[in-house]
């Protein structure tokens, strides 16, 4: 368990990788999209579940950091000049920062008060990104102009979605190498029993700290995501219903496990993409089948999909 | 500018009155079962619908959709709590954090009563339902009372009393304190606690569904109205989230910050003041302006 992820767990990121080259030509634009749409939730929902899944700290903040990420690498490209590969970095890392700045009194908190403090602060962010017209264009929103990659334009769906897997595998990996450290260790004990963690030595402000750090860069590269594939983004984008519907999807795949989190993403995040398509007359359905897929997952399936699997409960089992 | 800060500030009070019913709605529910609501606000939507209907449909008199509506959310609120949370409750594997599926669960719950009114043919046309008392207003020196205003704070009042006399004074009352301050002690001197859960779903709905018929005439009523929860989190929030009486001045001190803010600073600022009251409070003040110390469960 301990230590650095072995090969077989990092193969299949070559696949994705692979993936990423052959499939644009052969593949209709439209699953292009569909696929680079479900990449940019996973590495979302991966940090939020880093959050909520291994440390157990119930927040709300995740999308407003995504929204950060959007603006700023929007921002430092068309008012700065910079280049998308420093930009985007730059974005994820800026809100990383006010991911820490958030965190220092956030972690504090428990539990509900900590649940609305960030709640709050995510509907406070939205409100700035609605009301500082001059720099995110407020509730109009902002235009995308497509970035270009060492002279590579992006801006449509096939350009991007190699590049998408890419930065998809490296989250991958990232997280694969952090739930395997100490660090990782450290979030699962802090996740059982704060008291206990504190008792074994592990320094749990700082630990809950620097996850939601680490939390909110990811949701600032998702947001540098976002721009690679969409050509204007407004603050519905990061809405209240939009962390709903992360939160759904690492809670009904399976809290704290990377393929539960990847199962969820596909399925909540093709759902509406599939009422919205084939089941166009149906539409005015959706929140209450939405509503109703949420609460038969945690009558029937607390653990998520990943934890119905058999295989998977015995080996829970034994451990 | 005296007279207009009074003014603001008294129908702050009216306001900051339905805030405090959905308050004590979602502070009953989290001090029984640590269930933050998520679905208050819609509770709040799908109560002032059914008094719409019972009014406008079934033509019963103004006072009965009171009744009416409290008794169909009260069912419904009971009915969430007997089918959906007892099952989640029942399937969690020891040491596991239930806490996260049962606030899932609130917000599925929200998502199914947008979804259901938005549905209906009924609600395609936008309605307000008409005001409680109508008449001319009362004149107290500078400020200016409607009738309608006054009703609303003393219907409010009323009903925060009733609550009072019936936790304090009646068995099933106390009953609920007790499961609320100790499930397990409460279970072993053979309080139900299942059903006082349950009880507790259904008032707190029952609460919510109140608000939402004395805030229905002054807004206009859609399947997003339940988004006025924000305002009551605010509320319990000031109040300590765990404090009845706490809540009830901490959702009058908001509604007067609001009106307060709209009149001295600006009028965009005032759909912000909630969240920044509580990230200051929660920052500066986590057990609220009123409450106790946070007590931390251990294990």
């Amino acid at each position: 368990m301990y230590g650095s992820p072995s090969l077989a767990r990092l193969a299949p990121l070559l696949a994705l990788l692979v993936l990423g080259a052959v499939l644009p030509p052969l593949v209709p634009q439209y699953f292009l999209y569909l696929g680079n749409l479900l990449m940019m939730y996973a590495v979302l929902a991966l940090g939020l579940d880093l959050l909520l899944g291994w440390a157990g700290q119930f927040a709300f903040a995740h999308i407003a950091f995504f929204g950060v990420g959007v603006y700023a690498t929007v921002l430092l490209q068309t008012k700065l000049g910079l280049p998308y590969v420093v930009a985007m970095p730059a974005a994820a890392l800026l809100a990383g920062a006010i991911g820490l700045i958030i965190a220092i009194p956030a972690t504090r908190l428990r539990a509900v008060y900590l649940a609305l403090a960030t709640f709050a602060f995510a509907e406070g962010a939205q409100w700035v990104f609605n009301s500082w017209d001059t720099m995110t264009g407020g509730a109009d929103g902002i235009r995308i102009s497509s970035p270009s990659l060492f002279g590579y334009a992006m801006g449509s769906d096939p350009k991007a979605f190699p590049v998408m897997t890419v930065l998809l595998a490296v989250v991958i990996a990232a997280t694969l190498y952090l739930t395997k450290s100490k660090f990782g260790r450290s979030m699962c004990a802090i996740r059982e029993s704060e008291h206990a963690a504190s008792a074994s030595g592990i320094d749990v402000r700082g630990t809950k700290i620097l996850v939601f750090a680490i939390s909110a860069v990811y949701a600032g590269i998702a947001g540098g995501m976002y721009t690679l594939f969409n050509s204007f983004a407004n603050p519905e984008v990061f809405g209240f219903t939009q962390i709903v519907l992360v939160l759904s999807m690492i809670v009904v795949g399976g809290l704290g496990t990377l393929p539960g989190v990847l199962i969820g993403v596909v399925l909540l995040g093709l759902m509406p993409e599939i009422m919205r398509t084939a089941m166009r007359h149906l539409l005015v359905w959706q929140e209450l089948v939405y509503g109703v897929i949420l609460i038969v997952a945690m009558m029937y399936m607390p653990r998520g999909i990943w934890g119905l699997l058999p295989r998977r409960r015995r080996r829970l089992a034994r451990a | 500018m005296l007279p207009l800060i009074l003014q603001a500030a008294a129908s702050g009070v009216v306001t900051g009155c339905v805030y405090a019913l959905i308050a004590l709605s979602l502070v009953i529910v989290y001090k029984s079962t640590d269930v933050i609501n998520f679905a208050g606000g819609e509770i709040v939507m799908i109560g002032g619908y059914f008094g719409m209907l019972a009014l406008l449909s079934l033509e019963l008199p103004y006072v009965t959709i009171f009744l009416f509506s409290a008794a169909a959310t009260f069912a419904l609120g009971a009915a969430f709590d007997r089918v959906v949370l007892n099952t989640v409750l029942g399937r969690a594997s020891p040491g596991q954090s239930i806490l996260v599926a049962m606030v899932i669960a609130t917000v599925g719950l929200s998502y199914v009563l947008k979804g259901s009114v938005r549905v209906v043919p009924y609600t395609e046309e936008v309605r307000r339902l008409p005001p409680l008392f109508t008449g001319e207003p009362i004149f107290l020196g500078p400020v200016i009372l409607q009738r309608q205003d006054i009703a609303i704070v003393v219907i409010a009042v009323l009903i925060m009393l009733a609550l009072w006399a019936f936790f304090a004074f009646t068995l099933a009352g106390k009953a609920l304190r007790a499961t609320s301050q100790n499930p397990r002690a409460a279970a072993l001197v053979g309080i139900p606690v299942r059903r006082m859960r349950m009880t507790v779903w259904g008032i707190a709905s029952a609460l919510a569904a109140v608000a939402g018929i004395l805030l229905a005439p002054k807004l206009l009523m859609t399947p997003d109205m339940g988004v006025i929860v924000i305002l009551a989190f605010a509320a319990a929030i000031i109040g300590g989230f765990a404090s009845l009486p706490g809540c009830i001045l901490g959702g009058i001190v908001l509604g007067v910050i609001q009106n307060l803010v709209g009149l001295l600073i600006s009028s965009k600022a005032i759909s912000v003041a909630p969240f920044l009251v509580i990230m200051l409070i929660l920052v500066l003040r986590p057990q609220g302006l009123f409450g106790g110390p946070v007590v931390a469960k251990k294990v």
